[in-house]
């Protein structure tokens, strides 16, 4: 079973509040959150700071409903690009886990699909969709493996934002198919989380397939950590775990007690 | 339809095969609210659902049969019932409820099941070593 991930939980400076989130997040059953850092500068006075240390914010994580492990805390920065000299790959950028672009003009989205080094690009969900979804630049970031995200956190607060965000979601799907689409929340509060079944469902709606939306909070979702991942790294990353390997005494225990199926089958290696 | 099949003689238990789909579907959700000092009976509740399915979907998206088959007052869970070709919108509309007189409020999910009986226990609740 696919475990369920939340790429957008909005940083806020009050630690209290973040852990409420995230504890909540681990109620609804999703194994890892990242936090969203935010840079737009068209603002005064921003810069790409270094991510929070997330050790500190927890002694000990929540443990993930149903799973009995702890939840994976990512740092997420978020580029909000309105002029093609905001968006460059600094020392900083790559401190974070994902990096994501929000292109604020038709050629900034084609910019970001076919050449950013970015893993999600961002859909506008609180205003109508400045401009159309043309193919190439989206079969470009499919093909380059860079996910598009939808929020959802807006969709509950105003029935306005609602409309934008199931029109702009219906719009890009047009395009891509429901391919390489990811839905996370970009909530502020706790209240504001939805849990993981909930958003498959929600993304019936937004014109996703049963299979596509149940991936857009999933698979999709770990497939662009994998894609951040790469970034550090020269072309790809291979996981490898170490097995456990029985003691003698314990694999004479074993030969006695337990049932041949059953033995660990490290002792053949 | 039901179709009972004894195993062998010395089985104690017969297997129940459901072969129709249910025409229903049950959720289990639970409401929460910013402040706790609100009171809400069933009535408000139902209220609050089918505004929020007017609120999506509106007047003839909305026109949808649903039941709340039971609805507990100091907990403020309930038990809905509704048919398959609603769950989806109703489920929707239950995921985008965001506040209730202007507080803001949420619906957890619990469980969502064809058969009532399942809304019993939950698998997600038992402890895990």
């Amino acid at each position: 079973m696919a475990v369920f991930i939340d790429l957008n939980i909005s940083y806020t400076a009050d630690k209290k509040r973040l852990q409420n989130i995230i504890e909540t997040a681990a109620h609804l059953g999703y194994s890892t959150v990242a936090i969203n850092h935010v840079v737009d500068f068209q603002q005064k006075k921003q810069e790409i700071g270094k991510p929070q240390c997330i050790s500190d914010l927890f002694e000990q994580f929540p443990i993930v409903q149903g799973k009995s492990r702890p939840i994976k805390v990512l740092n997420r920065l978020t580029v909000v690009v309105s002029e093609a000299s905001h968006f460059r790959t600094t020392n900083e950028v790559k401190l974070y886990d994902i990096v994501a672009v929000f292109p604020k003009t038709e050629k900034l989205f084609h910019a970001a699909c076919m050449t950013y080094d970015v893993d999600i690009i961002c859909i506008a969900v609180t205003e109508k969709q400045p401009f159309f979804f043309k193919r190439p630049p989206v079969n470009g970031a499919i093909e380059r493996g860079v996910f598009f995200e939808i929020s959802y956190v807006a969709a509950i607060k105003d029935s306005t934002m609602r409309r934008y965000t199931i029109s702009n979601a219906h719009s890009l799907m047009e395009t891509s198919k429901g391919k390489n689409v990811i839905v996370s929340s970009g909530a502020e509060k706790p209240l504001e989380l939805r849990g993981p079944y909930d958003i498959a469902n929600l993304g019936l709606l937004f014109g996703l397939s049963e299979g596509d939306a149940k991936a857009a909070v999933s698979t999709n979702c770990r497939a662009a950590l994998l894609h951040g991942e790469t970034r550090k790294t020269a072309l790809g990353i291979i996981h490898t775990v170490k097995k456990p390997q029985p003691t003698a005494k314990r694999q004479e225990e074993e030969e006695e007690e337990g049932p041949a199926v059953k033995r660990a089958k490290t002792e053949a290696m | 339809m039901w179709h009972a099949d004894n195993m062998s003689e010395p089985a104690s238990y017969e297997r129940r095969v459901f072969k129709n789909t249910s025409v229903y579907h049950y959720m289990k959700i639970y409401l929460i609210l910013d402040s706790e000092d609100k009171m809400l009976n069933a009535a408000h509740f139902k209220q609050m659902i089918i505004a929020a399915l007017r609120d999506l979907y509106g007047e003839i998206g909305a026109a949808f049969p649903f039941d709340v088959l039971k609805f507990e007052e100091d907990t403020l869970t309930a038990v809905l019932r509704v048919y398959n070709s609603g769950l989806v919108k109703l489920w929707s509309a239950l995921t985008l409820l965001g506040s209730y007189h202007s507080e803001p409020c949420a619906v957890r999910v619990a469980q969502v099941s064809p058969f009532l009986l399942a809304l019993s226990g939950n698998s997600r609740e038992l402890e895990l070593d």
